[in-house]
C-alpha cells in the first residue's frame, strides 16, 4: 500500500515538529527517516499511524484519504521503541491481542487463531517461548515479539520507531539483517525511524534526511552519499572535512571565495611534501587495525583534517607524524559557505 | 530490579544508638498505637462474651452496621468510578484547567469533614439554597440517608484518583497507544490494557477509600441528625453510646471498627506487597 503525504504540519505548544512535509513512499518499499534527534522524524511516524492528527496537511494510503481516521482503523503496524509489550500478557497473548480485540464477526476461530500466532512465533523465530511473560526475554526477543504482534493483523503499513535503539551492537546488527529478509519476504510497506546512519544505509530502500522538521533530502543510499543534497546532509551522513578555497582551488578548480570543499575521511589524499605553503602537518596517526586514521593540522583550519586510509595504502604512503603533506582529494562536494 | 541492599556499613549508628532510637520507637507505638487497641477489646468484653454479643446485636446497633455498609457500597464505588475516570483524564489529555481539577480533588484532603458536612448542610438543609425546592418535592437530604452517602463520598473523594495519578503517570500511554494500533476500542483496552496495569494500585486506593468510608465520623455527624436505626453510622453510634454511660456497649461496637481497621492494615500490607513484585516487571520491558 502506498502513502502519501502532503504538505504535513505539526506543532507542539512551544516548537514545531513537522514544517511542511511532503513525502511519498512507494508499496511494498522500506524507508527510513534519518535525521537527528527532534528533527521531527518520531512525529512523521505517529502521524502516518494516526496517533497525532496533523494541524495542516493530508496523509493518503493508496490515494483514500486517512488524514482523520484514527488510529485503530488504519491498519498500520507499529512498533514502538521500548516495543510497548504487555506485561500481564504471554508472548502468545501479546501477538494474539489484534485479533481477539476485533468485533466477534471478524474475529477468528479459536483453532484458527493459535494456527496464525504459531506461525507469526516461528516466523520470529520465537515459538519456544509462546508461554512466556515479556520480562523473561532480552531485548532482542522482545523486539521480535513487537514485531510479531503488530504483524499478527495482517498490515499493509508496518511502521518502526527506532526499531534497534535499545539493543547492544552484535544484536543489533543480526536482527537488522533478519529484518531485511523479512521484508524481502512479505513486502509490506514499511517505514522506520532511526538516527544512525549505518542502520539506514544497511536496511533501507531510500532514505529521506530530515532536519527541523523538513526533508533535506529524499534518495536511495549511494546517491545520498555521493550527491548530498545541503551540508547538512553531507555532515550527517560521517565524518567530513571541509576545505576552505586556499586549500581545494588547485584541485577542484572551483573560483567561488565562499566555496567549501566537503571531502570523506577515505577520499582525502596526503602526499608528501617539502612546500610549506599549502602543506599540513601530520599530528597523530592511529592504528585502527584495517585502516589506518591520520590527523594533521593546516594554519588555515580549526579543526584538524582527519584522514582514512586502508591498511595497504598506508604502508605504500609513507606517513609519519611531524611530517608535512600535501593535500588533496579523489572526491568532493562543493557548498557555499554557511548554506 | 536491583536487589535491596543493606544499608552501607559506613552510614550505621553505633549500637547502642540503634537500640535506644528502636526502643523510643517501639515505646511510641505501643503507647499510642497498642495500648487503646488493646484498651478497646478489653473493655468491650468486661462484662463477658454475653454481653458484648447483645451490644452488638442490639437493633440500633444492627441499623448503625447495615447504615455503615450501606454508605460505604454506594460511596466506594462512586468514587472508584470517578478516581479511575479522573486518572485517566489527567494523565492521559491535555486540556485548560488540568492544574484547578488536581487541586479541586485534593480539596476534601484539606478541607476539615465538620466544613464539608456544613456545606451539604447550608446546600440542601431546611434554610439552605435548595431546602425549600427540596421539600416542596418531598426529597429529605439532610438528616437522611442521601445527605450521610453525599458527604461521606466528598471526604472520601481523592482516594482513588490520588493513588492512580501518579501510578499511571509513571507507566506512560505507549501500551495504550500499542492497543490503539492493534485495533483495539475504547472499551476493550480499559478492560485489557488499563486495569490489569492499574489493578493492585487501584485494589489499594479503593480499600483505603473503604475504611474511611466507613470510619468517617465528623463530615457524618454533621448532617445525620443522629436519629437512631436511622441515621446513625457506627462511629456515630458509638458516640451516643458512650455519652449514655453506656461504656460497654460503645466500645463492643468501637471493637468492630478496630477489627474493621486490622483486615484492612493486613489487605493493605498484601495488595503493597503484590504492587512491590508487580512493578519491576512493568520496569524492565
Amino acid at each position: 500500500m502506498s502513502i502519501e503525504l502532503a504538505d504535513i504540519a505539526y506543532r507542539y505548544t512551544d516548537a514545531v515538529a513537522l514544517d511542511g512535509i511532503d513525502l511519498s513512499i512507494q508499496s511494498g518499499e522500506l524507508l527510513a527517516l534519518l535525521g537527528p534527534s527532534g528533527c521531527g522524524k518520531t512525529t512523521l511516524l505517529r502521524v502516518i499511524a494516526g496517533l497525532e492528527f496533523p494541524d495542516r496537511g493530508t496523509v493518503r494510503f493508496e490515494g483514500r484519504d486517512v488524514t482523520r481516521v484514527a488510529a485503530r482503523k488504519r491498519h498500520v503496524g507499529f512498533v514502538f521503541q521500548h516495543y510497548a509489550l504487555f506485561n500481564h500478557l504471554t508472548v502468545f497473548e501479546n501477538v494474539a491481542f489484534g485479533l481477539r480485540v476485533r468485533h466477534w464477526w471478524k474475529r477468528p476461530r479459536r483453532a484458527e487463531l493459535k494456527r496464525r500466532v504459531g506461525e507469526l512465533l516461528d516466523l520470529v523465530q520465537l515459538g519456544a517461548h509462546a508461554q512466556r511473560y515479556p520480562a523473561q526475554l532480552s531485548g532482542g526477543q522482545r523486539q521480535r515479539v513487537a514485531l510479531a504482534r503488530a504483524l499478527a493483523v495482517e498490515p499493509e503499513i508496518l511502521l518502526l520507531d527506532e526499531p534497534f535503539g535499545a539493543l547492544d551492537a552484535r544484536v543489533r546488527g543480526d536482527l537488522r539483517r533478519w529484518l531485511r529478509g523479512l521484508h524481502d519476504r512479505i513486502h509490506v510497506t514499511s517505514v522506520f525511524v532511526t538516527h544512525d546512519q549505518e542502520e539506514a544505509f544497511d536496511l533501507a530502500d531510500r532514505i529521506a534526511v530530515m532536519n527541523h522538521g523538513r526533508i533535506e533530502q529524499l534518495a536511495d543510499p549511494q546517491t545520498l552519499y555521493t550527491h548530498p543534497a545541503s551540508p547538512f546532509v553531507c555532515r550527517f551522513l560521517g565524518d567530513v572535512n571541509e576545505l576552505p578555497p586556499a586549500l581545494h582551488a588547485r584541485w577542484t578548480g572551483s573560483r567561488e571565495a565562499d566555496a567549501i570543499a566537503f571531502v570523506r575521511p577515505h577520499d582525502l589524499e596526503l602526499t608528501p611534501t617539502y612546500s610549506a605553503a599549502v602543506g599540513a602537518v601530520v599530528e597523530a596517526v592511529r592504528d585502527l587495525g584495517a585502516t589506518v586514521r591520520i590527523e594533521a593540522r593546516h594554519a588555515a583550519l580549526a579543526a584538524p583534517l582527519v584522514a582514512v586510509y586502508e591498511r595497504g595504502r598506508f604502508d605504500a604512503a609513507d606517513i609519519r607524524p611531524g611530517q608535512l603533506v600535501d593535500v588533496a582529494a579523489r572526491r568532493w562536494v562543493i557548498f557555499p559557505r554557511d548554506a | 530490579m536491583s536487589p535491596a541492599r543493606k544499608p552501607s556499613t559506613a552510614l550505621r549508628d553505633p549500637a547502642w544508638l540503634r537500640i535506644l532510637l528502636l526502643a523510643v520507637a517501639l515505646a511510641f507505638v505501643a503507647l499510642f498505637l497498642v495500648l487503646p487497641l488493646i484498651a478497646v477489646f478489653s473493655y468491650a468484653f468486661e462484662k463477658g462474651v454475653e454481653t458484648f454479643v447483645a451490644s452488638i446485636t442490639d437493633s440500633d446497633a444492627r441499623a448503625a452496621i447495615r447504615l455503615t455498609l450501606l454508605v460505604a457500597v454506594i460511596s466506594v464505588p462512586a468514587n472508584t468510578i470517578f478516581g479511575v475516570a479522573a486518572a485517566w483524564l489527567i494523565t492521559r489529555f491535555r486540556f485548560a484547567g488540568k492544574n484547578l481539577l488536581i487541586s479541586l480533588i485534593d480539596l476534601p484532603f484539606a478541607v476539615s469533614p465538620v466544613i464539608a458536612g456544613l456545606i451539604y448542610v447550608l446546600l440542601f438543609g431546611a434554610q439552605g439554597w435548595l431546602g425549600p425546592w427540596l421539600a416542596d418535592h418531598h426529597v429529605k437530604i439532610i438528616y437522611a440517608v442521601p445527605g450521610i452517602v453525599l458527604a461521606t463520598t466528598f471526604v472520601t473523594f481523592p482516594f482513588v484518583a490520588r493513588e492512580l495519578i501518579p501510578l499511571m503517570q509513571a507507566q506512560g500511554s505507549e501500551q495504550e497507544e500499542a492497543a490503539l494500533t492493534l485495533g483495539a476500542g475504547g472499551w476493550s483496552m480499559f478492560w485489557r490494557v488499563v486495569l490489569p496495569k492499574i489493578g493492585w494500585g487501584l485494589a489499594y486506593g479503593v480499600i483505603l477509600c473503604n475504611a474511611r468510608a466507613i470510619g468517617e465520623f465528623g463530615a457524618v455527624s454533621v448532617v445525620s441528625g443522629h436519629i437512631r436505626g436511622l441515621t446513625n453510622t457506627m462511629p456515630l453510634h458509638v458516640e451516643i453510646l458512650y455519652n449514655e454511660y453506656n461504656r460497654t456497649a460503645a466500645f463492643a461496637v468501637a471493637s468492630l471498627l478496630a477489627l474493621l481497621a486490622l483486615a484492612t492494615l493486613v489487605l493493605k500490607q498484601v495488595v503493597a506487597w503484590r504492587m512491590r513484585r508487580a512493578a519491576p516487571e512493568s520496569e524492565a520491558a
